[in-house]
């Protein structure tokens, strides 16, 4: 996925049909080993922080590799909501 | 009584104007300080808000369709809605720390009127089921704290509220006016933006239930209940700045912005501005052929992108650049980051330099094409609006003063004579 697929979900409204990938901005340090793990999930903006889709994570691939990225981020500031 | 009078008598500062310098908001003049006795004598005793009438109180917010003045112009009966529902036992804050720089209305607000303010917060306490109430101000707000502290003084001398009322200083920053900052510092933690998962829960999990309400918003609730949802006015508490000093004014939903500058704006005899910073620092650029027209009302302002926001209204001379100025509030909003998420630490310097290449006639073809990809990946992606608002602001100053920004990519000269019209912290002028 790119930055920009990225970016226009985000833009989007939150899909409430299901859980999503989220993160806490403020415990996020740019370690940005979830943009290798998840990557039809999350790009990287320009200073290497992660731009998450925050479509709902209807597809079991799309869910393992959120799940992935939880238990991989070193900041714990990735979770899954809903 | 006519209907101006009828009006005035119904409105929050009674039709006066109150004047303050630029630099700080310790000397207020216009404007008379009510203290307990002559507000009780303009506004009758403040009603018992019981459990019986609490929810009637928050269905007269929604009646009046009262929201957040701080900027955010959240519902306020939402908000209290949801701290009732989560119990007993919680904490109700009025927020007089005024986080936007250029605005002086909350200082105005507790300096004069201060017992409006706290019958709001004692009716919110009452109503929300809470059993703590805390008023949270800037550490440099001398005259503002002292004003509160004998106001709580009168009333604990008078026995008036059932409910002890506590002064809580905050650090001199931007950010220390932030909902999530209170909380979090009440919490225990420091005085810093906080991530909130769910809107509807701005506290931590287990943790007391807290209300914070913009001074503003806490008067206009205080009047509410003091008055009823049938009497209350909708009306706006502005900031407008001039060269010289500010104006804090009420302004009713009819008043357009071209009467209310033509009025306040003390500038205004040199001629007409060329645009209008609208809401706060983190709002939004109006050009004055697009914003003289409109009405100070929320439902006029929102087709025309725009947001009463913090009630701070901008005035740029004709003399002054639309980017220098731009260029500099920006400089000034990426200084007051938190320092806590990625893209407002590191987006916002970024931005701020491309701006200071721009305004230095620099920018080349590639930074151009940069700053609006910095601006579209940072929108959305900070634990508080602070960054969003940095966005908005120079996103509208690219639009507005399209010209100017023309002129400084040529490296032309623009036609600037005034700078520094907006005042920022520890500034003197």
């Amino acid at each position: 996925m790119t930055r920009h697929h990225a970016h226009d979900a985000r833009q989007q409204v939150t899909d409430l049909a299901g859980p999503t990938l989220r993160i806490d901005p403020s415990l996020c340090d740019g370690v940005g080993i979830c943009a290798h793990l998840a990557p039809d999930l999350i790009a990287l903006d320009s200073w290497g922080y992660p731009i998450i889709d925050d479509h709902a994570l209807s597809r079991k691939r799309l869910m393992r590799q959120a799940q992935a990225v939880v238990s991989a981020c070193p900041k714990k500031a990735l979770f899954i909501q809903g | 009584m006519s209907e101006q009078d009828l009006a005035v008598d119904r409105s929050i500062l009674s039709g006066g104007s109150a004047v303050v310098s630029r630099s700080d908001s310790e000397q207020v003049t216009g404007v008379a300080r009510m203290d307990l006795a002559s507000h009780r004598e303009a506004f009758g005793r403040r009603p018992s808000v019981r459990v019986r009438n609490a929810s009637a109180l928050i269905d007269e917010l929604a009646e009046v369709a009262l929201t957040g003045r701080g900027g955010g112009h959240f519902p306020a009966a939402v908000k209290w809605r949801s701290v009732a529902a989560a119990g007993p036992g919680g904490i109700v804050v009025v927020n007089g720390a005024e986080g936007e720089p250029g605005s002086a209305k909350d200082a105005v607000l507790l300096q004069t009127r201060p017992h409006l303010v706290l019958d709001g917060l004692v009716c919110a306490v009452e109503a929300v089921g809470a059993s703590e109430a805390i008023v949270w101000l800037h550490q440099g707000a001398e005259s503002t704290m002292r004003s509160v502290r004998s106001a709580i003084a009168e009333r604990v001398a008078a026995g008036e509220d059932g409910v002890p009322i506590r002064v809580v200083l905050a650090p001199d920053r931007y950010v220390s006016g932030e909902a999530t900052s209170i909380i979090r510092t009440i919490e225990g933690g420091p005085t810093l933006p906080r991530f909130v998962s769910n809107p509807a829960q701005p506290w931590s999990d287990g943790a007391r239930p807290i209300l914070v309400n913009n001074a503003e918003t806490m008067a206009r609730a205080g009047l509410v209940a003091l008055r009823g949802a049938a009497q209350y006015v909708p009306t706006s508490l502005l900031t407008i700045v001039s060269r010289g000093h500010r104006s804090v004014v009420e302004v009713g939903a009819a008043e357009t912005f071209g009467t209310v500058i033509a009025t306040h704006w003390s500038d205004y005899a040199a001629g007409e501005p060329q645009a209008v910073l609208v809401g706060g620092y983190g709002g939004s650029w109006a050009s004055w052929s697009g914003v003289r027209h409109l009405r100070v009302d929320a439902a006029a302002l929102k087709p025309a992108g725009l947001s009463i926001g913090a009630g701070l209204v901008g005035p740029l001379p004709m003399s002054a650049c639309g980017i220098e100025e731009s260029t500099r509030l920006v400089n000034y909003l990426a200084g007051q980051s938190a320092r806590q998420c990625g893209p407002c630490v590191f987006g916002l310097a970024a931005v701020a330099q491309l701006c200071d290449d721009l305004t230095a006639g620099a920018l080349t073809s590639a930074g151009r094409k940069r700053l609006t990809r910095f601006m579209d990946e940072i929108a959305g992606r900070g634990a508080c609006r602070h960054p969003d608002g940095a966005i908005r602001m120079i996103t509208s100053a690219l639009h507005v003063f399209s010209a100017d920004v023309a002129k400084h990519r040529r490296g032309r000269t623009c036609n600037a004579k005034v700078y520094g019209v907006m005042p920022l912290p520890g500034e003197h002028s």
